[in-house]
């Protein structure tokens, strides 16, 4: 699958839990399995929102994000995915909340580099059917 | 034991009354000897013929068909022990007092065979020749029989006590199956505004929210009901689409506030609104994280909205898509939330007693089903929401009609199960 948007992509190792910071070489996403990207640092969160197209945030563990991940699978669509620790939590969404200039909480989905919302406001945009077209147009989606 | 096994006796029963008849025709041979002590034998011999004779009638006691008695004692009435009897057998109607009356007896008889016994070997010893040979028969036959009387009170014992295990199971048992009728059909019965309350918690504040909601819910569905009949009349009457969007912006109302109510309830007890009990029998059959299926609803709704225009079909094609999109992340969501308690409950080692860290973990995380509850109902909200703005008013109408007719001829289905005729279990 050709990607015009260069993504850093890290598989999953450990179920250790261990909250590490990684920068892999570039590579082609396999289809379907979703990218873990794990951190450790702060600067890492910015630079992981700008990077990826689509972005999940959300505590080790939650099953609202795997709700989440399930879904944008179902479109096609290659989230990255970074679990946060829980002593990572409140660094993360602070710098999260930085980035988007306001309050921000878990899940939180970036598209685009911007905080595109929670669970909610996926679940809602996909069924009117506004959320296709704004995966395609931050490249997260190709038909 | 069937009545019809009185008459049929057991080995042990017949050697019984074959000795009475043994002792009956002896009787007549020792009347034919000395007067006095002739009677004192003869009474003596009628009453161990009353112990043995007793046993039988004990027997016959718990029967069906007391008409037995009666015969029986007709046959032993010269005995003069009758009307000890009588008292006995007035008492006959509770299984309870006579196996007491039973016990009572067979500890008098027991005390009497001893004397019994002497009192036989005095008069033998004055018929030495002729009464000798009957007289050692006559021993060996009453101690047979009160071998025989012993073992069969033994087994009467048990089996009465098998009987009355058993009834108790029985009683308990209809109770529970009484109990359990009664709550599908105040199920059922939502409609007419009766209900029962129900609480599984401990917590006093959680029944409280749980009993709020109850009546609540109870009252919702009379509204619903009477929307229902509204919208019918509306739509035969065909009134102005203004009039009807009014109708259609109530009913939608009236769903999400039910969304509302699961929500705050969710917050007392998850496990009851997921648990599906505040609705029918047959609701609960489609129950999909504590409510309806938005893939359900729309192939309830959708064949009863021809004729739709190409756009429409399309539209409404795509929402059956996300829908079902949708509700797959959903329960993909709730097995990995099913996983991660069930290995954190079985996390640890076994050989601890404390388990205490591993179900406080998985406490925690069941946390996460009041968030499923609430995406859940989130869901069938936007569902409905969007086939709102793909219909137009008249077809919103006529779909709002279809989707609370369709519930209300669920609940209908669950009071007919509740209430339908049991089949017999027994062969």
């Amino acid at each position: 699958m050709q990607e015009a948007i260069p993504y850093k992509s890290y598989m999953a190792a450990t179920a250790g839990g261990r909250s590490r910071l990684h920068n892999f070489l570039e590579g082609a996403g396999n289809g379907g399995e979703h990218r873990l990207v794990a951190n450790g640092c702060e600067n890492s969160v910015t630079k992981l929102v700008v990077e990826n197209a689509v972005i999940v945030f959300g505590r080790r563990g939650c099953c609202m994000c795997h709700v989440v991940n399930r879904l944008l699978l179902g479109l096609g669509v290659n989230p990255a995915v970074c679990e946060v620790d829980e002593e990572k939590e409140e660094e993360v969404l602070h710098e999260l909340s930085v980035i988007n200039g306001g309050g921000v909480q878990f899940p939180a989905v970036f598209v685009g580099g911007k905080l595109f919302g929670g669970l909610d406001r996926v679940m809602s945009t996909h069924i009117t059917g506004e959320l296709v077209p704004i995966l395609k147009e931050a490249g997260a989606l190709w038909l | 034991m069937s009545s019809s096994s009185l008459e049929v006796s057991t080995p042990m029963e017949e050697e019984g009354i074959e000795a009475i008849e043994t002792w009956n025709v002896g009787e007549q041979q020792e009347l034919e000897g000395d007067e006095g002590s002739k009677l004192s034998i003869a009474l003596d011999i009628n009453s161990t013929c009353a112990k043995v004779a007793f046993f039988i009638i004990s027997k016959s006691m718990n029967s069906p068909t007391p008409q037995f008695v009666p015969s029986r004692l007709g046959i032993y009435e010269p005995i003069h022990q009758t009307g000890i009897w009588g008292e006995n057998f007035k008492s006959n109607g509770n299984p309870n007092t006579s196996t007491s009356v039973i016990v009572e007896v067979d500890n008098k008889l027991e005390n009497e065979s001893e004397t019994t016994s002497h009192e036989m070997l005095a008069p033998s010893n004055n018929y030495e020749q002729e009464a000798s040979k009957p007289i050692d028969k006559i021993q060996r036959r009453l101690a047979q029989n009160r071998e025989a009387a012993r073992k069969s009170r033994l087994r009467k014992k048990a089996y009465v006590q098998q009987l009355e295990n058993s009834r108790l199971k029985l009683i308990q048992l209809e109770q529970e199956l009484q109990r359990a009728r009664q709550q599908g059909l105040y199920m059922g019965g939502v409609l007419e505004g009766s209900h029962i309350g129900f609480s599984g918690t401990v917590n006093s504040e959680d029944s409280v929210g749980i009993a709020a909601f109850e009546m609540e819910y109870g009252r919702w569905v009379d509204v619903q009901h009477r929307q229902i009949c509204e919208l019918r009349t509306a739509l035969n009457a065909h009134i102005s689409d203004i009039e009807l969007r009014i109708l259609v912006e109530s009913g939608m109302g009236h769903y999400f506030e039910l969304f509302r109510m699961k929500s705050t309830v969710a917050k007392a007890d998850v496990f009851y609104v997921i648990s599906g009990v505040w609705k029918t029998s047959a609701e609960r059959f489609f129950s999909w994280i504590g409510g309806f299926r938005p893939s359900e609803l729309l192939k309830v709704l959708v064949p009863q909205l021809d004729p739709l225009t190409e756009q429409q079909i399309l539209e409404v094609c795509n929402l059956k898509q996300s829908c079902q999109q949708a509700e797959d992340a959903l329960s993909q969501g709730m097995e990995k939330l099913q996983e991660t308690v069930s290995s954190t409950v079985a996390g640890g080692p076994v050989d601890e007693v404390s388990y205490i860290p591993q179900v406080a973990t998985a406490m925690e995380k069941l946390e996460a089903l009041v968030s499923f509850v609430n995406q859940a109902d989130h869901l069938r909200q936007e569902t409905l929401q969007q086939m709102s703005r793909i219909l137009t008013t008249r077809q919103a109408a006529r779909g709002l009609l279809a989707l609370g007719e369709y519930f209300h001829r669920l609940r209908a289905l669950s009071t007919l199960w509740a209430t339908r005729p049991s089949e017999p279990s027994l062969p």
